[in-house]
This record gives C-alpha cells, sequence and structure tokens, in this order.
C-alpha cells in the first residue's frame, strides 16, 4: 500500500504551525522518515495521514483512495504513540489482542497472534505482565507489536525513541528498522532526531515551517542540502556567507576560497557548506603524529589553507570535535587525529555553494 | 530509646490526638456505653420498631440514588473539565466548591424558595401549565430530597473524578480508535474501565454522606419521609424518653457510614497500575455536609 500528500494544507486557528501545500509519496514497504524543528509542522502530518484532523485543502491518498471524511476508526492505521498510549488496566497480550478483537476475530487466534507478534518483537514471555511492570524500551516493543497484529495498511510512528535513553535507542531503531522491513508495509515515521533519521530512513522527508523543504535519501540530504536550514538541521555544518567572485572562487570573511562555483553567477550571494569531517587539520608535530596531510594526498591542487588557534577540543571517543578560530571567524573541524592542531586545509571538492 | 525526630513527632501529634479524642473517640464511648446501657435491649427494641426498618429502608434508597445521579452528572461535569485549561478549572472548581461551605440547612431553605410551592421555578413552571401542586411537591418527596442532597454530592464526585481525568492519557482514546474503535467503544474499553476505582471511591463517600445528612431532610421533609438520621431525631425530639434506643440507631448509622468508607478507603489504595494516577482520598474529599 502507498500513502500520498497532494498539496495538502492545514491551518491552526491560532495562526501558528500547520503544514502549506505539502506533497510527498510513500512507497510500499518504504520506511519515510520526517525530520524538522518542534512546531514544524511534523506531527501535523501524522494526525492528517491518521484521520485526527482533516485538510483544508489537498488530498491524502492511501493505496490510492482518497481518504477525506473516513474517521480514524475505518483508515487501519498502525499508529505508534510517543507515550505508547498502552492500556494500563489489561495485560501485555491484551493489548496487543484488543485491535483484533474489535475486528470480531475469535478468542483463541487472537491470542495466537497475540503470542506471535510478542514474540517478534522479543518479548515472549512478557504477556502476562502489566504494561506499568514494563521498561520503557519493553513499551516500546509492546506498542509496536500492537501497531502491527492486525496488519494495517500503514504504519505510522510518532517520535516513539524520543522517551528512551541514548543506547537503548540505537537498539531500537534497528528493531524497528527490522520489523519494518519484514512487514514490509509503508511507514511514516515523524522524528526530530536528525540522527534517527539518518540511520533508519530510505528516504528523508525535511520539514520546515511547515513546507516540505527537501525530500530525499539520507546521503543525499546530508551531501548535497536544497538550503542552508537544511544543512544547518541535518548534521554539523559550517556555514559561511560569500559572494562569487569566479567560477572557482568565492570571497569570505576567511578570504577567497576555492571551490566550485561555476553554476552560480558572478556577484551571486551565496553560502558556503562545509561539513566538519571534511575540515582536515595540519599538524604542528611535522609527520611525528599520525594525522592526515591533506596537501600531500593531493599534490598540484589548489587547497584552501587555515591557521588559526585552538580554541574548543570536545572529546567525543572516536572523534573529537574542534573549534579553531581563523581571524573574526570559527571554524569547526572533527577528526581522529589526537596530536597539536593549528591550521586546517578543505578541498574544493569538499565545499558545497548554497544559496544565501 | 526513642529518638530525639521521634519525640518530636509524638508532640506534633498530641494536639490532633487529644482533638480526636475529645470529639470522637469519648462521644463514640458514650454512645456505644448508652446503647449497651439496658443491657443491649435498646438493640431488641430498634430492630422490633417497624419505623426503623423503613427508616432503613428509606435511607438505603436515598444513599443510593443520590449518589447514582451524582455520579453521572458529576463525571459528565468532570469530563467536560478536565477537556479544559488549568486557569478555567481553578474557577469552575471555586463555583463547584460552593455548595460544601453551606450548612444543610441553607441549602435546604434554597430548594424551598426555588423549587417549593411558591418557588421560582415552580411558579415560572405553573405559568407555562405545569400544576404548581406537583411541581412544588416533588421537592418533599423522598426523590426531590435525593435531588436536593445531590447539590452537596456533585461537587464531592467531582473532587474525586477529576484528578484521574486530568491526568488520563489521551492518546490511549486516539490508539484505540486507529486501531478500529468506536468513540463510544473507545470510552467503554479504554477510559471507563480506568476510572472504576473513582466511581467506587466517589460513590461510597457520597453514599456515606446521603446516608448521614440529617439538617437538609430536617428542613425540607421535616419527619414526614422515614430515613434513620429523622427517625433518630424522633426518638430524642419527640418521645425524648429513649436515650439508648436513640444511642443504637445512631450505632448502626456510625457503623453503615464507616464500612462505606472503608471499602472506599480499601479501593482507593488498592488503584496502583491498574487505574488513571492521580485519584485523591476520600478522606482528602471529605467536607463536613
Amino acid at each position: 500500500m502507498t500513502i500520498r500528500f497532494d498539496n495538502v494544507t492545514y491551518r491552526y486557528a491560532t495562526g501558528k504551525g500547520g503544514l502549506s501545500d505539502i506533497s510527498l509519496e510513500v512507497g510500499k514497504g518504504e520506511l519515510l522518515v520526517v525530520i524538522g524543528p518542534s512546531g514544524s509542522g511534523k506531527s501535523t502530518l501524522l494526525k492528517l495521514l491518521a484521520g485526527f484532523m482533516e485538510p483544508q485543502a489537498g488530498r491524502i491518498l492511501i493505496a490510492g483512495q482518497d481518504i477525506r471524511g473516513v474517521s480514524a476508526q475505518h483508515r487501519d492505521l498502525g499508529i505508534v504513540f510517543q507515550s505508547y498510549a498502552l492500556f494500563p488496566h489489561m495485560t501485555v497480550l491484551e493489548n496487543i489482542a484488543y485491535p483484533l478483537k474489535l475486528r470480531r476475530v475469535g478468542r483463541d487466534e487472537r491470542i495466537e497472534r497475540a503470542r506471535n507478534a510478542l514474540r517478534e518483537v522479543g518479548l515472549a514471555n512478557a504477556g502476562d505482565r502489566l504494561p506499568g511492570t514494563l521498561s520503557g524500551g519493553q513499551q516500546q516493543r509492546v506498542a509496536l507489536a500492537r501497531a502491527l497484529v492486525y496488519k494495517p495498511k500503514a504504519l505510522l510512528l510518532d517520535e516513539p525513541l524520543s522517551a528512551l535513553d541514548a543506547g537503548l535507542r540505537t537498539d531500537m531503531r534497528d528493531l524497528i528498522t527490522h520489523i519494518q522491513r519484514a512487514a514490509n508495509i509503508a511507514t511514516i515515521h515523524v522524528t526530530h532526531d536528525q540522527e534517527e533519521a539518518l540511520s533508519m530512513a530510505d528516504r528523508i522527508a525535511m520539514i520546515h515551517e511547515g513546507r516540505l523543504l527537501q525530500l530525499a535519501p539520507p546521503r543525499e540530504l546530508y551531501d548535497a542540502p536544497v538550503d542552508t536550514t537544511v544543512a544547518a538541521f541535518v548534521g554539523k555544518a559550517n556555514l559561511w556567507p560569500g559572494r562569487v567572485v569566479s567560477p572557482t572562487l568565492v570571497a569570505t570573511a576567511f578570504g577567497n576560497i576555492e571551490c566550485v562555483a561555476s553554476a552560480w553567477q558572478i556577484g551571486a550571494a551565496v553560502t558556503l557548506l562545509i561539513r566538519p569531517e571534511a575540515v582536515m587539520p595540519i599538524t604542528d608535530d611535522d609527520g611525528q603524529g599520525k594525522g592526515p596531510r591533506q596537501e600531500d594526498k593531493q599534490p598540484g591542487r589548489p587547497i584552501n589553507r587555515f591557521n588559526g588557534t585552538l580554541t574548543q577540543d570536545r572529546f567525543l571517543g572516536a572523534v573529537r570535535r574542534y573549534d579553531l578560530v581563523v581571524g573574526d571567524g570559527v571554524i569547526t573541524g572533527e577528526t581522529g587525529y589526537r596530536g597539536i592542531i593549528s591550521g586546517v586545509t578543505i578541498s574544493p571538492d569538499d565545499v558545497r555553494v548554497l544559496p544565501a | 530509646m526513642m529518638g530525639r525526630r521521634a519525640h518530636i513527632l509524638l508532640w506534633l501529634a498530641l494536639p490532633a490526638t487529644v482533638f480526636l479524642a475529645v470529639f470522637f473517640i469519648l462521644p463514640l464511648i458514650f454512645v456505644v456505653g448508652d446503647s449497651l446501657s439496658d443491657g443491649g435491649a435498646a438493640f431488641g427494641r430498634v430492630a422490633a420498631d417497624p419505623i426503623f426498618w423503613s427508616g432503613l429502608r428509606g435511607s438505603m434508597a436515598i444513599g443510593i440514588s443520590a449518589p447514582l445521579f451524582s455520579l453521572v452528572i458529576g463525571y459528565f461535569v468532570s469530563l467536560h473539565m478536565a477537556r479544559k485549561s488549568e486557569r478555567f478549572r481553578a474557577a469552575m472548581m471555586f463555583v463547584i466548591s460552593l455548595p460544601l461551605t453551606f450548612s444543610g440547612l441553607v441549602i435546604a431553605y434554597g430548594f424551598i424558595l426555588t423549587f417549593g410551592r411558591a418557588g421560582f421555578v415552580t411558579t415560572l413552571l405553573a405559568k407555562l401549565g405545569a400544576d404548581p401542586a406537583v411541581i412544588g411537591g416533588f421537592i418533599f418527596s423522598p426523590l426531590g430530597l435525593g435531588f436536593a442532597y445531590s447539590y452537596y454530592l456533585i461537587p464531592r464526585v467531582v473532587m474525586i473524578l477529576l484528578p484521574p481525568l486530568i491526568n488520563f492519557d489521551h492518546s490511549q482514546i486516539l490508539a484505540a480508535k486507529s486501531m478500529g474503535a468506536s468513540g463510544f467503544r473507545a470510552h467503554f474499553d479504554i477510559l471507563l474501565p480506568q476510572l472504576v476505582p473513582g466511581f467506587i471511591s466517589a460513590f461510597c463517600l457520597t453514599s456515606a454522606v446521603a446516608f448521614g445528612a440529617y439538617g437538609t431532610a430536617l428542613a425540607l421533609v421535616g419527619t414526614q419521609v422515614n430515613i434513620l438520621p429523622l427517625v433518630l431525631y424522633s426518638k430524642i425530639a419527640e418521645t425524648g424518653n429513649d436515650l439508648p434506643a436513640a444511642s443504637a440507631i445512631s450505632v448502626v448509622l456510625m457503623s453503615i457510614c464507616i464500612l462505606v468508607i472503608t471499602v472506599a478507603e480499601t479501593v482507593t489504595a488498592r488503584k496502583g497500575s491498574r487505574s488513571a494516577k492521580g485519584g485523591k482520598s476520600v478522606q482528602s474529599a471529605m467536607v463536613a455536609g
């Protein structure tokens, strides 16, 4: 089953939030992650699809059928809520069997299907427990089993991992993608966690102030964001305002930067995007340390070189993230190198030119 | 050896203990003593008195019907209030709690002035063609008494049901609907079972209040309607010569109220994880009526 939004618009009475002219499609078995800052409209999108609200303009289609006027009760969608929304007075098994009971599935069959669903999420022995006695991660699994047990047309996940510990969240990401792939079900997953989005999604829809800014696979969204808002929201970014002075040169506060700007008119105002991992440290220990020496790797090619003072040095385990003050500006870089850093180089190929 | 902290706590508890002893334990001992003063024969006389049994039946009828009526109204009021803003709820709670500050007599006279034979509502309805004798007579009947009781029982129901309703995670209803439940089914299967402890607490509390209420009943119906508090009153005020029997009725009345409150407290304590959190104890919601 596919999900399609055609020019969907919804505005709240307060005038704040909502969605403007959203069009997107989620294919069968696809996991689309919707990201955006708080109040961007991503939860509104889910509520419109779930049938808790109706769009003021546009259409929503499930399996090609316009669902305007179809109540939430009859949309046949599986939803996992942020709070899990488990029924505290029912056992885990009763919770999972509840949607089957509503569909008048016989008692024996619904118990068996509920047990199978529980087994699939790794909680085979928790059937007789009450939700209140389970950990957050276990409750999450029960909610997932309950949302899928009746084989809905699509699966909606509303920030399902936001209440979990960081470690558990990573495990749950893998479990959700595994189960979603196995069920081969069109899924929309709403989150504000860009790492979660990048690691789980087939495609990501970035929404900001109710508008769809970009819809692309994770790598494309990260490497080729359409504008500075997407670039700043997805991953860390050095964003430098500048002006195109030649097809290979952009003037910035850091000086002239070598890059590929041939698509832009001379004099155009632009923003340069450089990801921190593309910033290469120049080592002071002159080859004694194990830092990369980009100049040696690409001999003869122009390179952007900056000397400065290290002001912030954050040890993050596998990498260190540092701030190098160059003139009035700051360059943020990431490296596995652990020696002294007094300057950096940036390859022109790693500089992306975005609209100002 | 008793610690300093325990000593301080003991001293702090002393005023309340003295108060409880002087105004509850001591009178209770006297009442129980009085009821047994003729070797327990007072209980025999009470048991043989058909007026006592009809009073007990009347009290049971009012002690069940008025709380049930209050529960239905109070539930819908609470449901509505739970969906409103905190500010609106605070204002509404003030208004709803007002009846609890009035004495039973004031409420009775208020009802007479509004629904009595010459009452405002009766006169208005008479102008529309209703029989003022029927409308005006209603308030002086057992049903009318239950109606008047609900005036100060409904606030108690709201005070008990509102906290669990406010704390109820509404996404449970949305989840049930998304699974295929109708709005009614979602409320019936999901919300109501979680409120059962609150319903039982509210019913027991209001039932105990309705059982023991005296001022409103006396002012509204005098001794025309047979309920236990008025049977008790008649033993002291009218005949005035059978204090042991009055004490025996008092013991019976008190036992019923304590039993009902105990049931409510037990249910409240057992709420635990099987229900919505935030319910308040029966005692904390109790205000003298």
